[in-house]
Order: structure tokens, then C-alpha cells, then sequence
């Protein structure tokens, strides 16, 4: 590291992990540069573990409740499906993105290979409804052989991510979510006790249907659940009035996930403690690992903290450097935010199988 | 050769794939919830083989089996998978007449079930999706696909008295297919998965090299539901699931597009809607297969899915990969395989087993 780079760091941890995440190669499944990037920054904070799905486990035992802590590390990625005879590359996508957003992105590929999505769009206005996946393809640049070399059937490849700042805002494709990521990272080092057995799961496979999420909380078996996740705001699916800059989310209600009043508590009481001003998100379509995790095992009271994001039509999606900062700052007062004690207290004992 | 490939090409001979298993379990009719005849045939198959024989509350078939050398449980625990069902119908009703009204189970096209002929119930009376003649068709009629909510099926009753005394409310119906084979091509019904059934009974003929559970699930066409149970149950170190998938193949089309291809060797998974496949389990078939000069192929990515996905959220997550034989014409009155895929994929498998070291336990 550099002198600069150095102090850099120092001045604001959280722009430092940004740095390191957000470009991390990590489409679903093939997590592997960013689980590497984790690793690095949660050097010294407890022993870390990979799991059967490509989750980043970590633990910092301590008295209290088992309490596990979510964020997702994969971003939305392409597979190739078929090489075509010009040396183009079909593609189908991998995640939550609509075909219309990844067109004109570069794509990068875990050996360093890049490529161009690409879209021929019909002279008749035929697409109004927007492209398929299927219609979509990667100019390699390359004729047939050299492209079928370069980019095998089944390559897995992710929108490139450098990370940008624009005003207040941070701009980048894959702050979907090493944002969220970037801020358990930063409430963690910021918090080295806590009140609970902290486990700390940095989920795989998000972008597939909270894959990772749900294996990664039932080998956990935690009492409480906290998920960090951006959520998308401000493009006609959410009911709430959710503004950028204005403080992150406490989620009440979205896809297959409604908030748990005891955690809904606790977020309003660690937000006030900390003084964080909160949004709250309410929305029916949309979704993160939240809706997962309560519904894994026996169940799991679950909060889920959410940082609005806007999209931008394309790849990109913008964050307010605000609102992360915020997020930081409530994360880390939950971690140390003992829960209300439970009506009924449940006798569990951790489950075998967990993280290896 | 480096030291890994040699220990890949280490081991003994794979047992080898028993045809006359295909034969029996393909012949056999089993629709999604329903399977009891394909499970009967596939007991007889393996009951002398494996140390341990149940059945769960599903349906599904488990069979333990412990590794060669005693009984000391060694390496990783493996959970081999096949689903028994096959895409078919249920009667819903019987109208006046003696006609039957059916409904799906599972996925099927309903443009090729015109004029079939079927096999209703446990006794597998005959029917005939009943075609109106010609003459009482509209030109416009001739061009339509009829929905399968329209479609009847016709048993020969005439009326409703003499339908229910042959069939009952809730009868599963299977396409009236038998095996054949000429030169390598195998014809038969329900090979997506009867020919992984038959892969599986194959392979647990001799003792393997790890632990092996052997499942042989029920309902994976309505919703990969009998693997998904049985997954929580058996809680391997890992899984292979074995399928018939379709293959590829397009008439006209290039090279490149039609793939996979019957007769090109074991398929493997690299995704699928429902899976990424385990990217280590993947690199170990494709290590092995090089390693024994087997053929493979990939399934072409984002299409289809199967138990391996279930099986893989199962509990704290499950490494798992999937290994198929392209067929054509799956889900369909009659499917084709070239007999030499099931061969292969039982040598793959095996070999890949011989091949896990400790590092998966």
C-alpha cells in the first residue's frame, strides 16, 4: 500500500473497502475474488470458514445470543451458452437483472478476459416489451476457435466494476451487494465486542434466490437474524417514500419476507441510540436474503436493514455515500444492542453440519 | 503423467450397466406420485446388493451401502440420485359418455398427445386420446393444437357406469410405449430418468469405493420434491445426481448449437435453473473422464432443472453436480438413447468416486 493509499485509509475505512470489494471478481457461484477480499479484510477478526455453497463464514464467540449477520457478496453475472460461427458468444444471465440493463456492459471473466454484451435491436420497434436474455450476446472481438478457447460454454462471467463517485453518490454495477458487504466489514471493526456469539455469513448465490442465505442460516441456527442488502427504491415497484440520503431502511414488508416485531424493536432502538435516521421499505415485488433466512430452519426473528439504491437503467446502480455511512453506524450499534428478552425462551442447541 | 493423473486412472474395474435394468424400469409406469411399480422393479434390482433397503415417507427408495474393505466408514458420504416418476396424466373425470378428461403431470407439450394411446390405472387398461374425424372439423380446427383441458381420452366405455368400473377418479396415465433396440439406439418411455434408475442400480451392484446412499426419489417432475425430503434425511458430504436430460440436437442446425448429443457421452451440468453445480465436483468428473479417455459433453447452461438443486440447499448446503444421458424426445410418448451413454456414465461415476479423497468428508 501506498503512503497515500495509506492515509487514504485511515481518513475513511469505509471508502478503502469499497475499493477492494466492488471490483472483486464474484457472479453467483464463482465467488472467488471477492471471498478472497473478504478474507483479506476480516484478517484477524476470528477464525473464517468456506461452505458447501461458496459461503464466507465468520465467528467472534461471545456470551449473549447466537446472533448471525447477513450480507450478500455475489453480483448479478452472464453465462455462455453457445459459441456461435462469427465468434460472438450466447449468453444467459445469472441473477436479478432485466436483459435491457447489461447491454453495452463489459463483462469480465476470472482469467482476465473481457467481453461486450451486445443487442441487435429489430428496425420495427418489436422489442417494446425489451430484449430477452436469449437475444443477447458477447462480442469477444475474436474469430470462432479463439473464442470458443477463451470463453468455453459454461464461462461465468460479471459486469465490470470499477467504483465511481458522482456528487454524493457512489456509482458502480456491483454495489448490489458489496455495499452492504463493505458496511458489515466496517460495523465489525468498529465493534470488536459485541453483544452476542456473532456469526457473520457472507452469502453466495444471492443473486439465484437467496441460495446461499438459506443454507448459510441453517447451519447457523442463529436466534436473531440481521440482513444488510441494498433495495432497489424510486422505480414505480415500491410503495414507500424512500429518498436517497435520508437514512437506510428498516424493512417492514417486501417479497416473501414481513419485519418481525421484536427486530423491528431492536432497529428502532439501536437507530435511536445511535441517532441514524431511518426510511422504512415496503414494497410487494423485490426481495432480498431476508425472506430467506426467517424461513430457514425453525424460523428466525430477522431484521432487515436495506440501503436504498437507484438504478439506472443500465448496469450501474448509484448508492449515497450518506446512507452507507449511516448503515455503518446502525449495524454496528445493533452488534452491541442487547435484544429484549423473549416472551418464551427457546432451549436450542447449534445444529451439526454448520460451516466446514 | 503427473502423480493426480495416475491415482485418477488407479482403482478397480466399474461394474458394468445392466440393460435388462433399463428394460424393466422404462417398461414399468410410474407418474409423479405414483411410482410404486418403478420402485417394486427397481427392489428386485438392487435388494441383494445393498446393506439396507427403505422406504421414506415419500415414496423415495433408500438404499445404504457401505464402502469395500470392511466396515469401518470411510471417506466422504455420497448421496447418488435418480428420480423414479415420469411426466403423465391423471383422470379428473368421466363425463356421460365413458370419456375420461385428464390433466397433467408434470411437463409436457401438449401437441404431441393427439391420437396416443395410453395405459390407465393400475391395470393399465388401454386409451386413446380421441381424435374427432376430419369431416367434422373446421379448417380453421385441422391447424390448432387441442389444449389438454379439451382433449379426452377414450377407453372404449360407453358410458359412465362402464368407465368407472375399469378406471377411478385420481388414475395416473402413462404413455403405452415398450422397449426396443437396434444397432446402439434404445427406444423406450420415461428414460428421463428410468435410464438414471438403472444407472444407479448398476453401480451399487458392487461395493463402492465411500459410502454411498442410494436414492431413488418420487416426484422431482412436480417440483424435485421426493429428493429435497430425502436430502434433509441422508445429509451427505456430497451428491451426484443421475439424469436423462434432452439433447440438443436440431436438425439443420450447425454443429455448435446441437448439443449435447445422444451417443456423445456422459453430460455434465455446469448450471441450470435450479443449480449452479459445484464447481470442484464438476472439475473432478471432467478430471476423471480425460483421465479414462471418456467422451463428456456440457448441458447447455440455464436450461431445466433438477433433485440436484434441491439437494443442494438441503440443510447447511450440499456440494453437488449432475451427470446425464442425452436423450432425444423426453417427455414424450417415446425417447431414444444410444446404450453406450449409460455405460459411460456408470464408469464416470464410479471412477469419480474411486477418486474423492478425504478432503471432502
Amino acid at each position: 500500500m501506498t503512503p497515500k493509499a495509506r492515509r487514504a485509509t485511515r481518513a475513511n475505512p469505509l471508502d478503502a473497502l469499497l475499493n477492494s470489494l466492488v471490483p472483486a471478481y464474484g457472479p453467483p457461484g464463482r465467488e472467488t475474488g471477492v471471498r478472497a477480499a473478504l478474507r483479506g479484510a476480516l484478517r484477524g477478526m476470528g477464525p473464517v470458514s468456506e461452505d458447501a455453497l461458496g459461503n464466507l463464514h465468520l465467528h467472534r464467540p461471545g456470551r449473549g445470543p447466537r446472533l448471525l449477520l447477513v450480507a450478500a457478496m455475489d453480483a448479478p453475472g452472464v453465462i455462455v451458452t453457445r459459441l456461435e460461427s462469427n465468434g460472438t458468444a450466447r449468453i444467459d444471465l445469472l441473477g436479478g437483472r432485466s436483459a435491457a440493463e447489461l447491454i453495452g456492459a463489459m463483462v469480465v471473466f476470472p482469467d482476465g478476459g473481457r467481453a461486450l454484451v451486445a443487442y441487435d435491436r429489430p428496425s420495427n420497434g418489436k422489442d417494446a416489451a425489451g430484449p430477452e436474455a436469449g437475444t443477447l450476446y458477447l462480442v469477444t472481438g475474436l474469430d470462432k476457435n479463439a473464442a470458443a478457447k477463451r470463453f468455453p460454454v459454461g464461462s461465468v462471467g460479471m459486469a465490470e466494476s470499477r467504483l465511481d463517485r458522482l456528487g454524493d453518490q457512489w456509482r458502480s454495477p456491483s454495489l448490489d451487494n458489496r455495499a452492504g458487504a463493505a458496511a458489515v466489514v466496517a460495523a465489525l471493526e468498529r465493534t470488536p465486542k459485541s453483544a452476542y456469539d456473532l456469526h457473520v455469513v457472507f452469502a453466495a448465490q444471492s443473486e439465484l434466490g437467496s441460495r446461499g442465505a438459506l443454507t448459510g442460516a441453517f447451519g447457523v441456527d442463529p436466534e436473531l437474524a440481521i440482513v444488510v442488502e441494498l433495495a432497489h427504491v424510486g422505480d414505480g415497484k415500491d410503495q414507500s417514500s424512500v429518498t436517497l440520503g435520508e437514512g437506510p431502511c428498516v424493512g417492514l414488508k417486501e417479497h416473501g419476507y414481513i419485519a418481525h416485531p421484536r427486530g423491528l424493536d431492536l432497529a428502532r432502538k439501536a437507530a435511536k441510540a445511535a441517532r441514524v435516521p431511518i426510511q422504512y421499505l415496503v414494497r410487494d415485488e423485490g426481495s432480498t436474503d431476508a425472506g430467506a433466512v426467517r424461513r430457514s430452519g425453525a424460523g428466525v426473528p430477522t431484521v432487515l436493514i436495506a440501503i436504498p439504491a437507484r438504478k439506472t437503467g443500465g448496469p450501474d446502480s448509484l448508492v449515497h455515500a450518506r446512507d452507507l455511512e449511516r448503515t455503518v453506524d446502525l449495524v454496528a450499534r445493533l452488534l452491541v444492542t442487547p435484544p429484549a428478552p423473549e416472551p418464551t425462551p427457546r432451549k436450542r442447541t447449534p445444529r451439526r453440519g454448520g460451516a466446514r | 503423467m503427473s502423480r493426480a493423473r495416475t491415482a485418477l486412472r488407479r482403482g478397480g474395474a466399474a461394474p458394468l450397466f445392466e440393460e435388462r435394468f433399463l428394460e424393466a424400469f422404462s417398461n414399468a409406469d410410474g407418474p409423479s406420485g405414483w411410482e410404486a411399480p418403478v420402485r417394486a422393479k427397481v427392489v428386485e434390482a438392487v435388494r441383494d446388493a445393498v446393506d439396507s433397503l427403505e422406504v421414506d415417507a415419500m415414496g423415495s427408495l433408500v438404499a445404504r451401502i457401505a464402502p469395500a474393505g470392511g466396515r469401518a466408514r470411510r471417506g466422504p458420504h455420497v448421496m447418488l440420485c435418480a428420480h423414479m416418476d415420469e411426466v403423465g396424466f391423471m383422470v379428473t373425470a368421466v363425463e356421460k359418455d365413458g370419456r375420461l378428461r385428464i390433466r397433467k403431470v408434470g411437463g409436457i407439450d401438449p401437441r404431441i398427445l393427439m391420437g396416443q394411446v395410453f395405459r390407465v390405472g393400475t391395470k393399465g387398461i388401454r386409451g386413446v386420446a380421441g381424435v374427432l374425424p376430419a369431416h367434422l372439423l373446421s379448417n380453421n380446427d385441422m391447424s390448432k393444437v387441442v389444449p389438454i383441458e379439451e382433449l379426452f381420452l377414450d377407453i372404449g366405455a360407453s358410458s359412465r357406469n362402464e368407465a368407472l368400473q375399469a378406471v377411478s377418479l385420481g388414475d395416473l396415465v402413462a404413455f403405452d410405449t415398450t422397449y426396443e433396440s437396434w444397432g446402439s439406439v434404445r427406444k423406450g418411455k420415461a428414460f428421463d430418468d428410468r435410464v438414471g434408475c438403472a444407472v444407479l442400480a448398476s453401480l451399487v451392484q458392487k461395493r463402492p469405493p465411500v459410502p454411498v446412499t442410494a436414492v431413488w426419489a418420487v416426484q422431482e417432475e412436480i417440483g424435485l420434491r421426493g429428493a429435497a425430503a430425502a436430502a434433509r434425511r441422508v445429509s451427505p458430504d456430497l451428491a451426484i445426481v443421475l439424469e436423462g436430460t434432452a439433447s440438443g440436437e436440431a436438425p439443420g442446425a450447425s454443429e455448435g448449437e446441437s448439443q449435447p448429443r445422444m451417443g456423445g457421452g456422459p453430460t455434465i451440468t455446469i448450471q441450470d435453473r435450479s443449480l449452479m453445480a459445484d464447481a470442484r465436483l464438476t472439475e473432478l468428473l471432467q478430471k476423471t473422464a480425460k483421465a479414462r479417455k471418456i467422451p463428456t459433453q456440457w448441458k447447455r447452461p440455464g436450461v431445466g432443472g433438477t433433485d440436484a438443486g434441491r439437494i443442494a440447499l438441503s440443510g447447511a448446503g450440499v456440494p453437488a453436480a449432475v451427470v446425464s444421458v442425452a436423450c432425444r424426445y423426453i417427455h414424450a410418448p417415446a425417447a431414444y438413447l444410444d446404450i453406450r451413454d449409460p455405460r459411460r456414465v456408470v464408469e464416470l461415476v464410479w471412477h469419480t468416486l474411486e477418486a474423492l479423497g478425504k478432503e471432502w468428508a
